[in-house]
Protein backbone atom coordinates (compact mmCIF):
# COMPACT_ATOMS: atom_id res chain seq x y z
CA UNK A 1 0.00 0.00 0.00
CA UNK A 2 1.22 3.36 -0.98
CA UNK A 3 -0.06 6.90 0.11
CA UNK A 4 0.45 9.65 -2.01
CA UNK A 5 -1.22 13.23 -2.33
CA UNK A 6 -3.96 13.02 -5.48
CA UNK A 7 -3.50 16.66 -7.77
CA UNK A 8 -7.18 16.57 -8.91
CA UNK A 9 -6.31 19.22 -11.33
CA UNK A 10 -4.29 16.73 -13.29
CA UNK A 11 -6.80 15.03 -15.10
CA UNK A 12 -5.40 11.32 -14.20
CA UNK A 13 -5.69 11.38 -11.16
CA UNK A 14 -9.23 13.08 -11.38
CA UNK A 15 -10.66 10.68 -12.99
CA UNK A 16 -9.83 8.05 -10.70
CA UNK A 17 -10.57 9.78 -7.81
CA UNK A 18 -14.13 11.00 -9.52
CA UNK A 19 -14.87 7.46 -10.05
CA UNK A 20 -14.23 6.11 -6.55
CA UNK A 21 -15.86 8.71 -5.01
CA UNK A 22 -18.93 8.63 -6.75
CA UNK A 23 -19.12 5.01 -6.98
CA UNK A 24 -19.22 5.31 -2.56
CA UNK A 25 -22.19 7.20 -3.40
CA UNK A 26 -20.65 10.96 -2.62
CA UNK A 27 -21.73 13.81 -4.36
CA UNK A 28 -18.80 15.72 -5.67
CA UNK A 29 -19.96 19.30 -5.69
CA UNK A 30 -17.17 21.83 -6.04
CA UNK A 31 -13.50 21.38 -5.95
CA UNK A 32 -13.18 24.76 -4.19
CA UNK A 33 -14.08 22.98 -0.87
CA UNK A 34 -10.47 20.66 -0.85
CA UNK A 35 -7.40 21.63 0.44
CA UNK A 36 -6.07 18.68 -0.14
CA UNK A 37 -6.58 14.89 -1.36
CA UNK A 38 -4.76 11.89 -0.50
CA UNK A 39 -5.06 8.02 -2.20
CA UNK A 40 -4.03 4.78 -1.17
CA UNK A 41 -3.04 2.83 -3.75
CA UNK A 42 -2.18 -1.06 -3.86
CA UNK A 43 -0.49 -1.85 -7.08
CA UNK A 44 -1.82 0.76 -9.59
CA UNK A 45 -5.18 0.62 -8.15
CA UNK A 46 -6.72 3.55 -6.31
CA UNK A 47 -8.36 1.75 -3.27
CA UNK A 48 -9.48 4.67 -0.91
CA UNK A 49 -9.29 8.49 -0.81
CA UNK A 50 -9.89 11.16 1.47
CA UNK A 51 -9.96 15.09 1.41
CA UNK A 52 -9.87 18.03 3.89
CA UNK A 53 -11.14 21.61 4.07
CA UNK A 54 -9.58 23.47 6.91
CA UNK A 55 -10.66 21.31 9.58
CA UNK A 56 -13.20 18.95 7.98
CA UNK A 57 -12.41 15.55 6.60
CA UNK A 58 -14.34 15.05 3.23
CA UNK A 59 -14.94 13.03 0.54
CA UNK A 60 -13.76 9.68 2.31
CA UNK A 61 -14.21 6.62 0.05
CA UNK A 62 -13.06 2.98 0.07
CA UNK A 63 -13.32 0.52 -2.65
CA UNK A 64 -15.52 -2.24 -1.50
CA UNK A 65 -13.19 -5.23 -1.13
CA UNK A 66 -10.69 -2.85 1.15
CA UNK A 67 -13.64 -1.67 3.08
CA UNK A 68 -14.10 -2.36 6.87
CA UNK A 69 -11.16 -2.59 9.22
CA UNK A 70 -6.96 -1.44 7.82
CA UNK A 71 -7.48 0.54 5.00
CA UNK A 72 -10.40 2.93 6.62
CA UNK A 73 -8.34 3.18 9.83
CA UNK A 74 -4.69 4.18 8.00
CA UNK A 75 -6.82 6.46 6.03
CA UNK A 76 -8.19 8.41 8.59
CA UNK A 77 -5.07 8.32 10.72
CA UNK A 78 -3.20 9.47 8.03
CA UNK A 79 -5.32 12.69 7.44
CA UNK A 80 -5.16 13.92 11.10
CA UNK A 81 -1.63 13.36 11.54
CA UNK A 82 -1.43 15.65 7.67
CA UNK A 83 -3.37 17.95 9.96
CA UNK A 84 -1.38 17.92 12.75
CA UNK A 85 1.62 19.25 10.62
CA UNK A 86 -0.35 21.89 10.16
CA UNK A 87 -1.21 22.55 13.61
CA UNK A 88 -4.85 21.17 13.19
CA UNK A 89 -5.68 19.35 16.25
CA UNK A 90 -9.83 19.85 16.18
CA UNK A 91 -11.03 17.47 13.21
CA UNK A 92 -14.30 16.79 12.29
CA UNK A 93 -16.52 14.85 10.22
CA UNK A 94 -19.69 15.15 8.01
CA UNK A 95 -21.05 11.10 7.07
CA UNK A 96 -23.73 9.22 6.69
CA UNK A 97 -25.44 7.59 9.66
CA UNK A 98 -23.62 4.09 8.36
CA UNK A 99 -20.13 5.19 9.38
CA UNK A 100 -20.72 6.47 12.76
CA UNK A 101 -19.23 3.57 14.04
CA UNK A 102 -16.71 3.31 12.33
CA UNK A 103 -15.21 6.59 13.66
CA UNK A 104 -16.94 6.31 17.28
CA UNK A 105 -14.34 2.93 16.51
CA UNK A 106 -11.18 5.96 16.16
CA UNK A 107 -11.88 8.05 18.69
CA UNK A 108 -14.55 10.36 17.05
CA UNK A 109 -17.44 12.02 19.35
CA UNK A 110 -20.45 12.83 17.77
CA UNK A 111 -21.84 16.53 17.80
CA UNK A 112 -24.85 15.62 16.54
CA UNK A 113 -27.11 13.27 13.98
CA UNK A 114 -29.84 12.98 12.09
CA UNK A 115 -31.74 10.37 9.98
CA UNK A 116 -29.44 11.12 7.00
CA UNK A 117 -26.15 12.77 8.65
CA UNK A 118 -23.34 12.67 11.43
CA UNK A 119 -21.02 15.19 12.42
CA UNK A 120 -18.11 13.94 14.96
CA UNK A 121 -14.79 15.55 16.05
CA UNK A 122 -11.82 14.54 17.37
CA UNK A 123 -9.07 15.93 18.99
CA UNK A 124 -8.44 18.53 21.72
CA UNK A 125 -11.29 20.32 21.40
CA UNK A 126 -14.72 19.53 21.65
CA UNK A 127 -18.46 21.28 21.91
CA UNK A 128 -18.46 20.16 25.30
CA UNK A 129 -15.14 22.46 25.87
CA UNK A 130 -17.21 24.86 24.29
CA UNK A 131 -20.27 24.94 26.37
CA UNK A 132 -18.12 25.19 29.27
CA UNK A 133 -16.79 28.39 27.96
CA UNK A 134 -19.92 30.01 27.54
CA UNK A 135 -21.03 32.52 30.17
CA UNK A 136 -24.19 31.01 32.18
CA UNK A 137 -26.74 32.75 33.14
CA UNK A 138 -30.30 32.55 35.19
CA UNK A 139 -33.62 33.30 34.13
CA UNK A 140 -37.03 31.71 32.95
CA UNK A 141 -37.50 32.95 29.18
CA UNK A 142 -33.75 32.58 27.90
CA UNK A 143 -33.36 32.90 23.92
CA UNK A 144 -31.18 33.34 21.47
CA UNK A 145 -30.21 34.77 18.38
CA UNK A 146 -27.55 33.98 15.61
CA UNK A 147 -25.96 36.36 13.49
CA UNK A 148 -23.21 36.40 11.16
CA UNK A 149 -24.22 40.55 11.27
CA UNK A 150 -21.84 41.46 7.63
CA UNK A 151 -22.55 44.09 8.50
CA UNK A 152 -24.61 44.53 11.58
CA UNK A 153 -27.63 47.41 10.11
CA UNK A 154 -30.88 48.51 11.68
CA UNK A 155 -32.65 45.36 10.61
CA UNK A 156 -30.20 43.18 13.09
CA UNK A 157 -30.90 45.68 15.47
CA UNK A 158 -34.45 45.02 15.35
CA UNK A 159 -34.03 41.74 15.92
CA UNK A 160 -32.14 41.50 19.02
CA UNK A 161 -34.74 44.51 20.41
CA UNK A 162 -37.38 42.92 20.22
CA UNK A 163 -35.48 39.36 21.76
CA UNK A 164 -34.14 41.16 24.54
CA UNK A 165 -37.72 42.97 25.69
CA UNK A 166 -39.26 39.69 25.45
CA UNK A 167 -36.57 37.42 27.68
CA UNK A 168 -34.91 37.51 30.81
CA UNK A 169 -31.68 37.29 28.94
CA UNK A 170 -30.52 36.97 25.20
CA UNK A 171 -27.22 34.78 23.94
CA UNK A 172 -26.35 36.51 20.81
CA UNK A 173 -24.00 34.06 18.87
CA UNK A 174 -21.95 35.59 16.15
CA UNK A 175 -20.71 33.57 12.97
CA UNK A 176 -17.31 32.63 13.37
CA UNK A 177 -15.88 32.45 9.98
CA UNK A 178 -13.73 34.57 8.19
CA UNK A 179 -15.46 34.23 4.80
CA UNK A 180 -17.34 37.54 4.86
CA UNK A 181 -16.43 41.05 4.08
CA UNK A 182 -16.11 42.01 7.62
CA UNK A 183 -13.85 39.93 9.51
CA UNK A 184 -15.07 37.95 12.72
CA UNK A 185 -13.08 40.36 14.77
CA UNK A 186 -15.21 43.68 12.99
CA UNK A 187 -18.34 41.96 12.80
CA UNK A 188 -18.13 41.33 16.52
CA UNK A 189 -17.19 44.28 17.60
CA UNK A 190 -20.14 46.04 15.51
CA UNK A 191 -22.30 43.63 17.08
CA UNK A 192 -21.06 44.25 20.66
CA UNK A 193 -21.32 48.73 20.15
CA UNK A 194 -24.75 48.26 18.80
CA UNK A 195 -26.10 46.06 21.63
CA UNK A 196 -23.81 47.88 24.25
CA UNK A 197 -27.18 49.41 25.71
CA UNK A 198 -29.39 45.93 26.04
CA UNK A 199 -28.03 45.06 29.25
CA UNK A 200 -29.57 41.73 28.98
CA UNK A 201 -27.78 40.76 25.89
CA UNK A 202 -24.84 38.14 25.91
CA UNK A 203 -22.46 38.57 22.67
CA UNK A 204 -20.47 35.64 22.08
CA UNK A 205 -18.53 33.48 19.69
CA UNK A 206 -20.36 30.63 18.20
CA UNK A 207 -17.23 28.87 17.55
CA UNK A 208 -17.21 26.33 14.80
CA UNK A 209 -20.65 24.85 15.97
CA UNK A 210 -23.28 27.86 14.57
CA UNK A 211 -23.03 28.09 11.27
CA UNK A 212 -19.52 27.29 10.41
CA UNK A 213 -17.62 25.63 7.49
CA UNK A 214 -18.61 22.43 9.68
CA UNK A 215 -21.81 22.52 10.24
CA UNK A 216 -23.59 24.58 7.35
CA UNK A 217 -20.75 24.58 4.14
CA UNK A 218 -23.55 25.78 1.57
CA UNK A 219 -23.53 28.96 3.84
CA UNK A 220 -20.35 29.79 2.09
CA UNK A 221 -20.00 27.44 -0.40
CA UNK A 222 -22.86 27.41 -3.03
CA UNK A 223 -24.83 23.89 -3.20
CA UNK A 224 -27.87 22.33 -4.04
CA UNK A 225 -30.94 22.64 -1.98
CA UNK A 226 -31.42 19.01 -0.85
CA UNK A 227 -27.69 19.85 0.42
CA UNK A 228 -28.71 22.52 2.13
CA UNK A 229 -31.09 21.19 3.71
CA UNK A 230 -29.41 18.20 5.68
CA UNK A 231 -27.03 20.54 6.57
CA UNK A 232 -28.89 22.43 8.17
CA UNK A 233 -30.73 20.11 9.85
CA UNK A 234 -27.54 18.99 11.41
CA UNK A 235 -26.93 22.83 12.23
CA UNK A 236 -30.12 22.98 14.28
CA UNK A 237 -29.65 19.73 16.12
CA UNK A 238 -26.11 21.20 16.95
CA UNK A 239 -28.02 24.00 18.37
CA UNK A 240 -30.38 22.17 20.01
CA UNK A 241 -27.55 20.93 21.84
CA UNK A 242 -25.81 23.91 22.88
CA UNK A 243 -29.79 24.90 24.09
CA UNK A 244 -30.42 22.33 26.18
CA UNK A 245 -27.30 23.36 28.63
CA UNK A 246 -27.79 27.59 28.07
CA UNK A 247 -31.57 26.49 29.16
CA UNK A 248 -32.47 28.35 26.06
CA UNK A 249 -36.21 28.45 25.27
CA UNK A 250 -36.86 29.93 22.01
CA UNK A 251 -34.58 31.21 19.19
CA UNK A 252 -35.18 34.28 17.23
CA UNK A 253 -34.93 34.52 13.29
CA UNK A 254 -35.71 37.58 10.32
CA UNK A 255 -38.10 36.18 7.93
CA UNK A 256 -36.03 35.64 4.74
CA UNK A 257 -37.42 37.37 1.53
CA UNK A 258 -33.81 37.49 -0.45
CA UNK A 259 -31.37 34.60 0.10
CA UNK A 260 -32.78 31.16 -0.95
CA UNK A 261 -30.15 29.15 1.36
CA UNK A 262 -31.30 30.63 4.25
CA UNK A 263 -35.02 30.46 3.58
CA UNK A 264 -34.15 26.72 3.75
CA UNK A 265 -31.70 27.13 6.94
CA UNK A 266 -35.18 29.13 8.74
CA UNK A 267 -37.24 25.85 7.44
CA UNK A 268 -35.04 23.51 9.28
CA UNK A 269 -35.07 25.23 12.03
CA UNK A 270 -39.02 25.38 12.09
CA UNK A 271 -38.75 21.34 11.76
CA UNK A 272 -36.10 20.41 14.53
CA UNK A 273 -36.18 23.12 17.46
CA UNK A 274 -39.48 22.31 18.49
CA UNK A 275 -41.06 21.60 20.85
CA UNK A 276 -37.84 21.82 23.23
CA UNK A 277 -36.98 25.36 21.43
CA UNK A 278 -39.86 27.34 19.95
CA UNK A 279 -38.75 29.37 17.14
CA UNK A 280 -39.89 33.13 16.17
CA UNK A 281 -39.60 34.32 13.10
CA UNK A 282 -39.97 37.99 13.12
CA UNK A 283 -40.58 40.30 9.62
CA UNK A 284 -37.81 42.23 8.45
CA UNK A 285 -37.47 45.86 8.92
CA UNK A 286 -37.46 48.50 5.99
CA UNK A 287 -36.52 51.72 5.84
CA UNK A 288 -39.24 53.75 3.51
CA UNK A 289 -40.38 50.19 2.22
CA UNK A 290 -36.78 48.92 1.18
CA UNK A 291 -36.23 46.13 2.99
CA UNK A 292 -33.07 46.46 5.31
CA UNK A 293 -30.36 43.95 4.27
CA UNK A 294 -26.49 43.67 4.85
CA UNK A 295 -26.15 42.76 1.15
CA UNK A 296 -27.26 46.02 0.17
CA UNK A 297 -24.96 47.27 2.60
CA UNK A 298 -22.42 45.27 1.06
CA UNK A 299 -23.46 46.92 -2.80
CA UNK A 300 -23.55 50.20 -1.34
CA UNK A 301 -20.04 50.28 -0.49
CA UNK A 302 -18.82 48.71 -3.61
CA UNK A 303 -20.53 51.64 -5.33
CA UNK A 304 -19.26 53.92 -2.68
CA UNK A 305 -22.31 55.58 -1.60
CA UNK A 306 -22.20 56.40 1.98
CA UNK A 307 -25.76 58.25 1.98
CA UNK A 308 -27.21 54.39 1.25
CA UNK A 309 -25.23 52.92 3.45
CA UNK A 310 -26.47 55.49 6.15
CA UNK A 311 -30.09 54.32 5.49
CA UNK A 312 -29.52 51.00 6.76
CA UNK A 313 -27.08 50.70 9.85
CA UNK A 314 -26.37 52.12 13.26
CA UNK A 315 -24.54 55.00 13.69
CA UNK A 316 -21.66 52.89 15.32
CA UNK A 317 -21.46 50.38 11.78
CA UNK A 318 -21.54 53.42 10.13
CA UNK A 319 -18.80 55.26 12.06
CA UNK A 320 -16.92 52.35 11.15
CA UNK A 321 -17.60 52.32 7.47
CA UNK A 322 -16.87 55.55 6.87
CA UNK A 323 -13.65 55.09 7.97
CA UNK A 324 -12.61 52.20 6.94
CA UNK A 325 -13.88 52.23 3.16
CA UNK A 326 -11.07 52.34 1.34
CA UNK A 327 -9.46 49.00 3.32
CA UNK A 328 -13.41 47.48 2.47
CA UNK A 329 -13.13 48.66 -1.16
CA UNK A 330 -9.92 47.08 -1.01
CA UNK A 331 -11.08 43.68 0.03
CA UNK A 332 -14.40 43.97 -2.24
CA UNK A 333 -11.81 44.57 -5.36
CA UNK A 334 -9.66 41.63 -4.35
CA UNK A 335 -12.61 39.66 -3.91
CA UNK A 336 -13.52 38.66 -0.44
CA UNK B 1 7.85 20.50 32.30
CA UNK B 2 5.52 22.82 30.44
CA UNK B 3 2.99 21.68 27.57
CA UNK B 4 3.50 24.49 25.34
CA UNK B 5 1.20 23.54 23.01
CA UNK B 6 -0.82 20.52 21.23
CA UNK B 7 0.58 18.13 19.85
CA UNK B 8 0.38 14.30 18.45
CA UNK B 9 2.12 11.04 17.68
CA UNK B 10 1.16 8.06 16.92
CA UNK B 11 -1.83 6.36 14.38
CA UNK B 12 -4.67 4.39 14.57
CA UNK B 13 -3.77 1.46 13.27
CA UNK B 14 -3.47 -2.29 14.42
CA UNK B 15 -1.03 -2.11 17.38
CA UNK B 16 -0.22 1.64 17.70
CA UNK B 17 -1.18 4.58 20.01
CA UNK B 18 -2.73 7.60 18.68
CA UNK B 19 -1.36 10.76 21.40
CA UNK B 20 -3.26 14.40 21.46
CA UNK B 21 -1.03 16.31 24.54
CA UNK B 22 -2.67 19.75 25.21
CA UNK B 23 -2.78 22.52 27.83
CA UNK B 24 -4.59 21.24 31.16
CA UNK B 25 -4.98 21.90 34.55
CA UNK B 26 -3.80 18.40 36.62
CA UNK B 27 -3.13 15.75 34.75
CA UNK B 28 -6.61 14.58 32.80
CA UNK B 29 -6.33 11.14 30.74
CA UNK B 30 -8.99 10.31 28.19
CA UNK B 31 -8.65 6.89 26.82
CA UNK B 32 -10.47 5.11 24.14
CA UNK B 33 -9.64 1.10 24.15
CA UNK B 34 -10.94 -1.73 22.81
CA UNK B 35 -8.87 -3.45 25.82
CA UNK B 36 -9.83 -1.14 28.04
CA UNK B 37 -11.52 -3.73 30.63
CA UNK B 38 -8.27 -6.47 30.53
CA UNK B 39 -5.46 -3.09 30.27
CA UNK B 40 -7.24 -0.13 30.72
CA UNK B 41 -5.90 0.83 34.69
CA UNK B 42 -2.33 -0.67 32.89
CA UNK B 43 -2.18 1.74 30.26
CA UNK B 44 -3.06 4.30 32.22
CA UNK B 45 -0.05 3.78 34.83
CA UNK B 46 2.23 3.64 32.00
CA UNK B 47 0.95 7.20 30.71
CA UNK B 48 0.77 8.84 34.19
CA UNK B 49 4.54 7.02 35.71
CA UNK B 50 6.03 8.45 32.10
CA UNK B 51 4.75 12.08 32.78
CA UNK B 52 6.22 12.18 36.44
CA UNK B 53 9.22 11.42 34.85
CA UNK B 54 9.28 13.92 32.25
CA UNK B 55 7.88 16.23 35.57
CA UNK B 56 4.26 17.23 33.68
CA UNK B 57 1.85 18.18 36.12
CA UNK B 58 -0.76 19.72 33.70
CA UNK B 59 -1.69 18.00 30.54
CA UNK B 60 -5.13 16.63 28.74
CA UNK B 61 -3.49 13.38 27.55
CA UNK B 62 -6.05 12.50 24.95
CA UNK B 63 -5.35 8.46 23.91
CA UNK B 64 -6.71 6.52 21.08
CA UNK B 65 -5.55 2.92 21.54
CA UNK B 66 -5.54 0.23 18.96
CA UNK B 67 -4.10 -2.66 20.97
CA UNK B 68 -0.62 -1.10 21.17
CA UNK B 69 2.27 -3.25 23.71
CA UNK B 70 3.72 -1.09 26.29
CA UNK B 71 6.81 -0.51 24.49
CA UNK B 72 4.79 1.66 21.84
CA UNK B 73 2.71 3.33 24.56
CA UNK B 74 5.76 4.97 25.79
CA UNK B 75 7.50 5.57 22.50
CA UNK B 76 4.47 7.14 21.21
CA UNK B 77 4.34 9.35 24.26
CA UNK B 78 8.06 10.24 24.67
CA UNK B 79 6.92 11.59 21.12
CA UNK B 80 4.40 13.46 22.04
CA UNK B 81 5.77 15.13 24.83
CA UNK B 82 8.84 16.24 22.93
CA UNK B 83 6.86 17.68 20.44
CA UNK B 84 4.49 19.70 23.17
CA UNK B 85 7.15 20.72 25.05
CA UNK B 86 9.31 21.90 22.01
CA UNK B 87 11.90 19.37 23.32
CA UNK B 88 12.60 17.45 20.20
CA UNK B 89 16.46 17.81 19.85
CA UNK B 90 17.03 17.61 23.96
CA UNK B 91 16.13 13.72 24.78
CA UNK B 92 15.53 13.40 27.99
CA UNK B 93 18.36 10.42 28.35
CA UNK B 94 17.30 9.40 31.95
CA UNK B 95 13.95 8.68 31.24
CA UNK B 96 14.73 6.97 28.00
CA UNK B 97 17.78 5.01 29.40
Amino acid sequence: MEITTLDLKDFYYYEQWQSLVEKEGLVIENLDDITETLGIYEDDELIATGSYFENVLKYLAIEPDYQGGAVFNKLVSTLINELATQNIFHVFVFTKPQYKQSFEYLGFQIVAETSVSSLLETGDYSIDQYIAGLPKVAGKNISAIVMNANPFTLGHRYLVEQAAKASDYVYLFVVNQDASLFTTEERMDLIKQGTSDLENVKVVSGGQYMVSFVTFPSYFIKSRADIATYQTQLDAQVFKRVAKVLHITKRFVGSEPYSPTTEIYNQSLAKVLPPEVSLEVLDRQAVDQDIISATKVRSAIQNNDLTDVEKYVPETTFKFIKTNLPTLLRRIHDGN
Amino acid sequence: MEIKHTALAGTLESSDIQFTLSKGTGVEINLDSQVEKQFGNQIRKVITDLLADYGIENVNVRAVDKGALDCTIKARLIAAIQRATDTQNQPNWEVLG
